[in-house]
């Protein structure tokens, strides 16, 4: 049976990053009153709490902090992915988020490798989800 | 170091696995009364009752929130307050430190703690959802598949990666729990477990396999606290609360910085310095598992793994009956099972239990002082406990 597979609903503060995702840009917050660079997007600076918060391209690069295939036993609306790998990406600019690594060698990931941002649409929407191919097969793999 | 001022006075349980016919209320009752009757008190000397939050059922949670169980334990007009507090699976301590703040300021003179839940019975998918959403933000990680066992998984990834620690290891800290919960009438699963059953299941999350992750179960399990003073009124085996340590470190897993460690660390090192107690004087470890990364977190900020690596304290045995540091005695969540926030009270009612020297073949003997370690969601916060049978 396949199920519907959720999609995020973004909030009137989070939906630029959305749709720069339909452009194929990664972005991130940065607070234009302290600085601190955000993510996941927020309606406040978690630093300041000031509301002047900007938005930046991230160069779309970074690496794998931790990872896992999902094999058996996926949550409704996934059925149809399994296997599929969801990871935590540290960017280059130091902020985390969760993805997933696609592509025919995503299985050889593994903690530390590089990664590079690419762009998937959920079929049958229009949301575009930041995902992330490996650089190159880690040595020994 | 301070003195305590709170303590244990009484325990109740029931037991966990797959009861389709006991409904949330009957173990609710049976296990709150059997925590008064192990008290020696009646319903009337409850002043404020505690019940966690219940997630099998909405409307069952709501009836906890509404003084449902005053009303079935003849409390009205008796109880000051009913009020709920809920941290998921780190409910259990966060339910000791604040009905320890309420009996040492005098706002509360004796608190019922209470947990009841029957997500054992929810259909197996059902459980999967809902897990997927306990600490899981719908925005930004559901899109991408994420779920209970990938947190487990992820986290375990992370660990083997700094600490070296091998699925071996892993497994066998399902082995060592199931030792303990072959001991355990309560238990949900009490038939022998080997290293090559759990390594020869199926794997759902790599590199976690289905006999590794989250076992639901129904269950429900109550206690009593009461001053210090209070205590030594009502029993001869108070469980006093020594100290407590905790630290929240993110509500999204991606957003930890230190998934290898968590906030235990830190938390252990306030716990003991409140309770002027270390690593050398605790006798049982009750470890929140869920899966068998966790407690292996746990075990390795407490400083209890005589200067090994948690994995290979655990493979060589010293976790499990006979050994020199007993780790959550009633098999925790992965062989007693996990019954929602209640699988974590499981856990600290275990401990109680050692300490009052009513554990029965799992008894450690001559044990006096235990340490607690809990987490809600997906191991968004740390917290660690130090008990004693002295003040």
């Amino acid at each position: 049976m396949t199920t519907t597979r959720p999609v995020p609903t973004p909030s009137s503060w989070s939906e630029p990053f959305w749709a720069a995702a339909r452009e194929e840009r990664l972005t991130f917050q940065v607070c234009g009153s302290c600085g601190t660079a955000t993510m996941y997007p927020k309606r406040l600076c978690p630093t300041c709490l000031s509301d002047a918060l900007t938005w930046q391209d991230a160069a779309g690069t970074g690496e794998v902090y931790t990872w896992t295939e999902q094999v058996a036993g996926p949550p409704s609306g996934f059925e149809d992915r399994v296997p599929y790998v969801v990871a935590v990406v540290r960017l280059d600019e130091g902020v985390q988020l969760m993805s997933n690594i696609v592509g025919p060698d995503a299985a050889n990931v593994q903690c530390g490798a590089r990664v590079t941002v690419a762009f998937e649409t959920v079929p049958g929407t229009d949301v575009v989800l930041p995902v992330f191919t490996l650089d190159e097969a880690p040595a020994g793999a | 170091m301070r003195r305590a001022t709170a303590a244990v006075v009484g325990i109740g349980e029931v037991p966990s696995g797959k009861f389709p016919d006991r409904s949330e209320l009957e173990a609710a009752v049976l296990s709150a009364a059997a925590a008064l009757r192990d008290a020696g008190l009646s319903p009337r000397d409850i002043d404020v009752v505690m019940p966690v939050g219940a997630l099998a059922s909405s409307q069952f949670n709501v009836d906890l929130v509404f003084s449902r169980i005053c009303e079935e334990l003849g409390m009205l007009r008796g109880a000051t307050m009913n009020v709920q507090v809920m941290s998921g699976g780190a409910s259990s301590s966060t339910m000791l430190a604040v009905a320890e703040a309420l009996v040492t300021t005098g706002a509360a003179r004796r608190v019922l703690v209470l947990h009841s839940d029957k997500v054992g019975s929810l259909p197996p998918q059902r459980g999967v959802d809902l897990f997927a959403t306990t600490g899981v933000s719908e925005e930004w990680e559901r899109p991408y598949g994420h779920n209970m066992n990938a947190v487990g998984a992820m986290t375990s990834r992370r660990y083997m990666y700094e600490t070296a620690t091998t699925e071996e290891e892993l497994a066998a800290v399902c082995v060592s729990l199931r030792k303990w919960a072959m001991l355990n009438p309560h238990a949900m699963y009490r038939s022998e477990l080997t290293m090559e059953e759990v390594l020869g299941s199926k794997m759902v999350a790599t590199p976690l396999r289905s006999r590794e992750c989250n076992m639901l179960a129904d269950g429900a399990a109550a206690y009593v606290v009461a001053s210090a003073s209070d205590a030594e009124e009502i029993t001869e085996t108070p469980v006093y609360v020594r100290g407590h340590g905790s630290l929240v470190t993110h509500y999204s897993m991606s957003q930890d910085l230190d998934l290898a460690h968590l906030g235990f660390p830190e938390a252990a090192k306030v716990a003991y310095e409140e309770s002027g107690l270390g690593p050398d004087d605790i006798h049982v470890a009750a470890c929140y598992d869920a899966y068998p990364v966790y407690p292996l977190i746990a075990m390795d900020a407490l400083g209890l793994c005589r200067g090994e690596r948690a994995g290979a304290f655990v493979a060589a045995g010293h976790t499990s009956p006979g050994g020199v540091m007993p780790m959550t005695t009633n098999g925790g969540m992965l062989s007693q099972g996990h019954t929602g926030a209640g699988g974590g009270i499981a856990v600290l009612v275990e401990a109680f239990r050692q300490l009052m020297g009513k554990a029965g073949e799992r008894q450690v003997q001559g044990a006096v002082n235990a340490v607690e370690t809990a987490s809600g969601g997906t191991w968004m916060d740390s917290h660690v406990t130090v008990l004693s049978k002295e003040r």
